[in-house]
């Protein structure tokens, strides 16, 4: 079965940890996840200038190390991104802010992809609220 | 086309259960998780209405809050959570 995964909160919320706890799940039954798309304050879970506590779990850590660690394609909505200060090196260039804090496994590209993963999945799972 | 509804809103909160259970068909499922768990605390038709519909609970979200799983629902793991997913043709998440 293959699935898409569309997460709209950012890591520190709940809704996080269960996108991310549904989405080790779905491997581990031996589906496949055709796209992970981070929307709205999701895409914060791809920023690498988060810093958690030390006594809570870092899930925009978690979702780094998941995306490499499986070769996932772990798209941010480029719009929502750029509105939160989300950036690569490119976006960082182009409108001269002195931060990147979006690096790879991680890419930014536009609502499309969203789009092309629902098309090509049997089941889109969304994520948000708390 | 059956649907499994997911809710992670308190129904002390908001209206989003309210709205759900209005909208679930007889085919549908309800998967409560996150704060949505707390809607075994309902009273009186607000609890009725619930038990009487295919309702899922996540497991993880019933211990952290030291709720036990009534008989009407049926607790579910991340694997079941998954499996869930496939047994129903759409997952509405109500963000």
């Amino acid at each position: 079965m293959k699935f898409a995964i569309a997460l709209y909160s950012a890591a520190h919320a709940p809704s996080s940890r269960r996108a991310l706890r549904f989405a080790e799940a779905a491997l581990a039954g031996g589906h496949e996840i055709v796209r992970l798309f981070f929307y709205q304050d999701g895409v914060h879970s791809a920023s690498s200038n988060i810093v958690t506590p030390q006594d809570e779990q870092d899930i925009a850590q978690q979702w780094t190390t998941f995306i490499s660690q499986h070769q996932l394609d772990g798209v941010v909505c480029i719009a929502a991104a750029l509105r939160r200060g989300v950036l690569n090196e490119d976006e960082a260039a182009r409108y001269q802010r002195p931060g990147v804090n979006l690096k790879a496994p991680w890419e930014l590209s536009g609502l499309g992809q969203l789009h092309d993963a629902i098309q090509s999945a049997d089941r889109l799972i969304c994520f948000g609220g708390p | 086309m059956s649907t499994l509804h997911v809710v992670s809103h308190s129904p002390f909160s908001d209206t989003r259960l309210g709205s759900c259970l209005r909208l679930l068909g007889s085919e549908d499922a309800l998967l409560l998780c996150g704060d949505a768990v707390y809607a075994l605390q309902l009273q009186g038709s607000a609890l009725t209405s619930l038990e009487d519909k295919n309702v899922f609970i996540l497991e993880e979200d019933l211990l952290v809050r030291n709720l036990e799983c009534p008989i009407w629902a049926t607790g579910v793991d991340y694997p079941a959570f998954v499996e869930l997913s496939i047994h129903y043709d759409k997952v509405n998440t109500w963000l």
